[in-house]
């Protein structure tokens, strides 16, 4: 599986088993629906993003921060909706978000295809 | 090159030889070879006096030639000279225990030795305590190579090339260190290019090898001993 | 003309132990290595303009067998082209009756040396693979070594791994060297002076058929066994500076007894098997050598992944500790 169709199915499935695990947060539970549709999404785009960076630089230290940004980035945008009653899942939201930008870092850079190079 | 033909040239062969011409010039071969290793062995390792080591060499040699002493060496147990040495060894121990006055002026007089110049060389050694073995094979050496001097100077004037000859004896035996001539000081010293003083030395060390070769090989039986025996002339005595 | 003294003796001494060229092609440079039967010299090939190394018997050793023994050894190694076999550019005769074998110049280190200095395991092992495929070759074109031991391994400046030495080395019948050769005389493809009862080999190195006197029989596992006790050294060899002092892996280690076993054929087949379970630990895969507990086979599968394990266990500990700090 190359670099950017893995970090798609990766980012893809952590995000909707991140999604899945705010069912343990029993405020958000009516919510559920659209949590997992915006964290599978959220996982898709990360996922994408990653596993391109990982096709064009390779390097593990590089590409665990590339993810690690991404991840951050927009589990904060995430984050920065206000619930239901005006407050925010920062923790929440962020930590577990940046940890999977981390995973798909390391992943598309340790075990995705490399393209092969062009011959002249 | 071809095999070492032993029985040609080899002088512990000839000293078996019923020819009592041949055996003696086998004898005469050894006793130059060994004579000055003997004398400072008997008076480092048995502490002789100058006179008593002289008349022991002379005496040990006379007594080998009667009784046919060398001739019992066999190949393959011990090298020759090893074999030579504990043969003196045991005159040595012989006249010590009996104690007998030792015949002055007597012993083997074919060849004139010149202990003053191994008494010489016996007060420049170490003091007793070096191990004999290494000190007799040194001795050998020594003589071995001068020998083969000897051989290179008959060998340079019969063919005309004394000037190779003193080149090589400036160079290689008689400088010492700082004191080496170089090629250009030989080459503008002898009126000469310097390729020719190259090829003099050359020469004379080629043949110089071959000499010294060839006098192992006549204090030897066999290609193995001559093997060995090559490489002790060296200083690398095999185990 | 009255004795030598010690000085001129010792000069008359070196003069004996260094070989005359003549005027022709080489000229000869200082000493760099010394052997039983020969001697290494830098050389000058003034017709190239080239450095070489120069091995010559020593004086000696000028018996028809010894002459035969290094003429032998230039054939063997004009046949072998190999970067891991140092090439013969000429074989000469000295003025004097001798011969001298004329090869590259290599300037490294031995292999020893080199080890001693700090080498992670990884790069130790690649070494060894080299030395490996150099020996894989040779038997391929029908000659065994029969003297492999850390002196006889060179490593050059770039890393590039040089078998020498092969003053001993077998060329056995036909070119199929994985062939044993019972059948085969004793002194069939041998160095003279080495056949059936003559110990060839160094002590401590070489394979216990080869200490007492049969130098034939085993073929190719006499240089398994020799690379065996390499790869032992190896083994032994210290880490880099500042790393812990560990064990060498369990694995490595079953190879290294396997290729050094007292019978030959308890031994690997070939070089090549034994190499290829040495590339299966570099893999990650299962050392057919070695005989894998459940508990080790975990660890090999999973030690590849190990980042990755811990990077979700973090993730699972971090919504762990999230679901207990919302339950509180």
């Amino acid at each position: 599986m190359n670099k950017v169709m893995l970090g798609l199915v990766l980012g893809t499935v952590l995000g909707l088993l991140d999604g899945l695990s705010a069912w343990f947060t029993p405020e958000v539970r009516s919510l559920m629906v659209g949590i997992v549709i915006g964290s599978t999404a959220k996982g898709l785009v990360a996922g994408l993003l990653i596993g391109w960076f990982a096709r064009k630089v390779r390097s593990v230290p590089l590409g665990v921060l590339f993810g690690l940004a991404v991840g951050f980035v927009l589990a904060f945008i995430i984050a920065a909706m206000p619930n239901a009653a005006g407050g925010h899942y920062w923790f929440e939201i962020i930590v577990p978000g940046t940890l999977v930008g981390l995973i798909v870092g390391y992943a598309t850079q340790r075990y995705g295809k490399s393209p092969v190079p062009k011959t002249a | 090159m071809s095999a070492f033909p032993p029985t040609r040239h080899s002088a512990v062969v000839a000293i078996r030889s019923q020819d009592p011409g041949e055996r003696s010039r086998g004898y005469d071969a050894i006793v130059a070879a060994y004579w000055r290793p003997a004398y400072i062995h008997l008076r480092h390792r048995w502490g002789a006096a100058p006179e008593d080591a002289r008349d022991l060499v002379q005496g040990f040699f006379a007594d080998a030639f009667e009784k046919g002493t060398l001739e019992r060496f066999e190949p393959g147990r011990a090298r020759f000279r090893t074999w030579l040495r504990v043969c003196l060894d045991g005159y040595a121990g012989h006249a010590r225990e009996a104690a007998t006055a030792l015949k002055r002026g007597g012993g083997w007089t074919r060849l004139a030795l010149d202990f003053d110049g191994a008494e010489r060389i016996a007060g420049e050694l170490q003091a007793p305590g070096a191990d004999p073995d290494e000190m007799f094979r040194r001795e050998w050496a020594r003589s071995v190579l001068e020998g083969a001097l000897a051989d290179l100077s008959t060998w340079a004037a019969e063919r005309g090339h004394d000037t190779g000859f003193r080149m090589f004896l400036a160079v290689d035996v008689e400088s010492d260190g700082g004191a080496r001539p170089t090629y250009d000081e030989l080459a503008q010293a002898h009126g000469l290019p310097v390729t020719t003083v190259t090829n003099h030395l050359h020469r004379m060390r080629r043949e110089f090898r071959r000499a010294a070769l060839e006098r192992i090989r006549a204090l030897t039986l066999d290609e193995q001993e001559f093997r060995d025996e090559a490489r002790a002339l060296l200083g690398e005595d095999p185990a | 003309m009255k004795a030598p003294d010690d000085a001129t003796v010792a000069r008359l001494q070196r003069i004996l132990d260094t070989p005359d060229l003549g005027d022709g092609r080489y000229e000869l440079g200082e000493r760099i290595g010394e052997g039983g039967m020969g001697v290494v010299h830098v050389g000058l090939d003034r017709r190239l303009d080239r450095e070489v190394a120069i091995k010559f018997l020593r004086p000696g050793a000028l018996a028809a067998s010894d002459v035969a023994r290094l003429r032998r050894e230039a054939l063997l190694l004009a046949r072998l082209e190999h970067p891991g076999i140092v090439p013969v550019h000429d074989l000469g005769e000295l003025p004097d009756g001798g011969v001298f074998l004329v090869m590259k110049r290599v300037r490294g280190r031995g292999l020893d040396a080199v080890v001693q200095g700090g080498v992670p395991l990884g790069e130790r092992l690649r070494l060894f693979l080299q030395l490996a495929d150099t020996i894989a070759f040779a038997h391929a074109a029908g000659v065994l070594h029969r003297d492999l031991k850390p002196a006889n391994v060179m490593v050059g400046t770039f890393g590039e791994v040089l078998a020498m030495d092969w003053g001993v080395a077998r060329v056995v019948a036909g070119s199929d060297a994985t062939t044993e050769t019972r059948s085969a005389t004793p002194s069939e493809g041998s160095p003279p002076g080495t056949g059936a009862g003559t110990v060839i080999g160094t002590p401590g190195w070489m394979a216990p058929e080869q200490a007492r006197g049969d130098a034939i029989s085993s073929g190719v596992r006499m240089d398994v066994f020799g690379l065996g006790r390499m790869l032992g050294m190896l083994l032994e060899a210290p880490g880099p500076a500042g790393a812990a002092a560990r064990t060498p892996p369990a694995p490595l280690r079953s190879i290294a007894r396997r290729a050094t076993a007292e019978a030959p054929a308890d031994r690997y087949p070939d070089v090549p098997e034994m190499a290829a379970d040495v590339r299966r630990f570099l893999d990650g895969e299962r050392v057919l050598a070695h005989h894998e507990t459940p508990a080790e086979r975990v660890r090999r599968v999973l030690a590849p992944h190990t980042i990755a394990i811990v990077l979700i266990g973090a993730y699972v500990l971090v919504r762990a500790l999230l679901f207990a700090i919302n339950r509180r």
